[in-house]
């Protein structure tokens, strides 16, 4: 049915409308915002790249930038993995598989502020972190100190964010005909054979999608950071996100400087959205 | 399936090893929260379970606390305010959603128009977009509008959550009803809104419902604008509210700690499950950018 272009966009104007007021507008500004300076209280006043300038030359910069990858590549890495085997694992016949695949999606379905919760608890001294430690015969430890507040974090994502993968790629696994394991049986293929050459080819489209969005979310995972150690110790965990919100909010306010460091950021999330968007479309 | 022993035990390791990396966090807060004060850091059960911890989040502390978290206790309230809170934002923001992006929906459903194309990939844009980004800015803009520190402005932002993906998710609920439907009460006599609304929007109901509780789950979670938006304790929702139990990096009251989490978490967290079977979208439909 062919309808005028005029009444078909009359549909959509309210949700490009609320879209544009809370993303285009914001994300204008933002350019806007990043080239001026604003002291508290006063009219902010055009200083050209002086932010950018400014941001270049902090080391700051340049660790929260390093922290991020750190935090995003291993942590996308093994979630893929596990998400991979689980969905492996769960793609087998078993009596309570249906259970289990309800089960699994837990961690994915609790909200990211009570997963903080849950690892407040295991990392806590007194936790059951130590207490796995110390039945292996390993010392306890200060899972959020400087020297293992990464690691700590980095599992917090794992442990929240796999079954997006599992959810992705066991789709992906019943979406494989049954027929080409059967073909390869016969050409007397094992199963490791049959994993490399009929399961991992096929699921490579679902895995990049799924590696994308992932990647770019869990470079922009702004409640992990905050809610465990908002950034610190000693900016050990200082992401990109974290930055933004401590220079936005707690350090003096600096609005410009804030959003010339999301403008900074901002290209390498446009790459991975454009790849993304285009991949799911 | 043909299958041996060895493949057998195989995978009921797996499926041990499994439970335990889903359980252990999850075991561990459960416990806490009806374990009687004493009681809240050791491994095991609880060996006399207590419902206390869900009272004092309730109904005010027992008074019992009150000498080791004295400082917390006077400024943290129950959780009745937060969840109230949580509640009227994550309302709102449903009902906005569900009728901003059924319209849009539909269009992008049924219509074809110059322009479609890049209208539905500005929405996908829009729904994958990290949204820390957006936290300085918007914080600005809702200053400017007067609806910095309210219910309200809060309300609007989650939006940016809710109305990309339920454009998405409802545009296949759509597609899947028969036009034939719409034609035929077009030629009895319908509009075409009227035919939207009166045989599209009915037969869609599940997936309306489906939609409308993703959007609720995504509304209730979100930690990132109600940390930069709300700024007076009487509007905090519940994840701001639970960092009260975080005083220095340790936990003060464990006990009610774990009792929030579970009331905070376990509803959302089932509500999603029980969802979760009628996503047609697959891979993307509702995810929560984790």
């Amino acid at each position: 049915m062919k309808t005028k272009t005029l009444t078909s966009w009359f549909y959509v104007i309210p949700a490009l409308l609320i879209l544009g007021l809370i993303l285009i507008v914001p994300l204008v500004y933002t350019f806007w915002m990043s080239l001026q300076h604003m002291p508290i209280g006063k009219a902010p006043t055009f200083v050209g790249v002086r932010n950018f300038s400014r941001i270049f030359r902090d080391p700051i910069f340049y660790k929260s930038v390093k922290n991020t990858l750190i935090y995003a590549f291993p942590a996308v890495a093994i979630k893929a993995i596990i998400g991979l085997g689980v969905a492996v694992l769960l793609n087998q016949e078993f009596r309570g598989r249906g259970i289990l695949r309800g089960l699994a999606i837990l961690p994915y379905a609790l909200q990211p502020f009570v997963v903080c919760v849950l690892f407040w608890f295991v990392y806590d001294y007194r936790g059951i972190g130590n207490a796995l430690l110390q039945a292996v015969g390993l010392k306890p430890i200060h899972w959020l100190g400087v020297q293992y507040a990464m690691p700590s974090l980095i599992l917090v994502n794992i442990w929240h964010g796999w079954p997006f993968f599992y959810l992705g790629f066991l789709s992906g696994l019943q979406s494989i005909p049954g027929e080409l394991y059967e073909s390869a049986e016969i050409d007397g293929a094992s199963s490791w054979q049959k994993f490399f050459s009929i399961t991992l080819p096929l699921l490579k489209e679902v895995f990049l999608i799924v590696c994308g969005l992932s990647l770019m979310w869990t470079m922009g995972d702004f409640v992990i950071p905050k809610m465990m150690t908002a950034g610190g110790p000693a900016d050990a965990t200082l992401t990109i996100p974290m930055a933004t919100y401590k220079i936005a909010f707690l350090l003096g306010l600096n609005y410009p400087l804030a959003s010339a460091y999301a403008v900074t950021i901002l290209p390498i999330f446009v790459i991975l959205i454009y790849f993304t968007v285009r991949s799911l479309e | 399936m043909k299958k041996n022993k060895s493949a057998k035990f195989l995978v009921a390791f797996f499926v041990i090893i499994l439970l335990f990396w889903i359980f252990i966090p999850i075991y561990w807060v459960v416990k806490t929260a009806f374990s009687p004060e004493e009681e809240v850091w050791s491994m095991g059960l609880p060996r006399n379970p207590t419902l206390a911890n869900f009272r004092d989040i309730f109904v005010g502390s027992s008074g019992s606390m009150a000498e080791v978290t004295g400082a917390m206790l006077s400024i943290s309230p129950t959780i009745i305010t937060p969840l109230i809170n949580t509640l009227l934002v994550a309302a709102g923001a449903v009902a906005l959603t569900m009728v901003v992006s059924s319209i849009a929906a539909y269009n992008l459903a049924r219509f074809q128009y110059r322009g479609k194309r890049i209208v539905s990939s500005y929405i996908l844009f829009a729904y994958v977009f990290p949204p820390f980004i957006l936290m300085v800015p918007i914080t600005i803009i809702m200053n400017r509008l007067g609806l910095y520190d309210s219910l309200f402005g809060l309300t609007l932002a989650h939006l940016a959550y809710t109305v990309p993906f339920a454009i998405y998710m409802l545009r296949g609920y759509f597609m899947g009803i028969p036009q034939e439907l719409e034609e035929a009460a077009m030629v009895d006599g319908c509009s075409r809104f009227q035919s939207f609304l009166r045989i599209t929007l009915p037969l869609a109901a599940p997936g309306l419902v489906a939609v409308a509780i993703f959007s609720l789950v995504l509304s209730w979670g979100d930690a990132v604008f109600a940390t930069v938006l709300i700024n007076t304790q009487d509007k905090y929702t519940l994840p701001i509210h639970i960092g009260f139990f975080l005083w220095g990096g340790e936990i003060v009251d464990p006990g009610r700690l774990a009792a929030t989490a579970l009331v905070a978490g376990l509803i959302p967290a089932f509500l999603y499950i029980g969802i979760q079977r009628f996503v047609r979208m697959g891979l993307v439909a509702g995810a929560v950018k984790g």
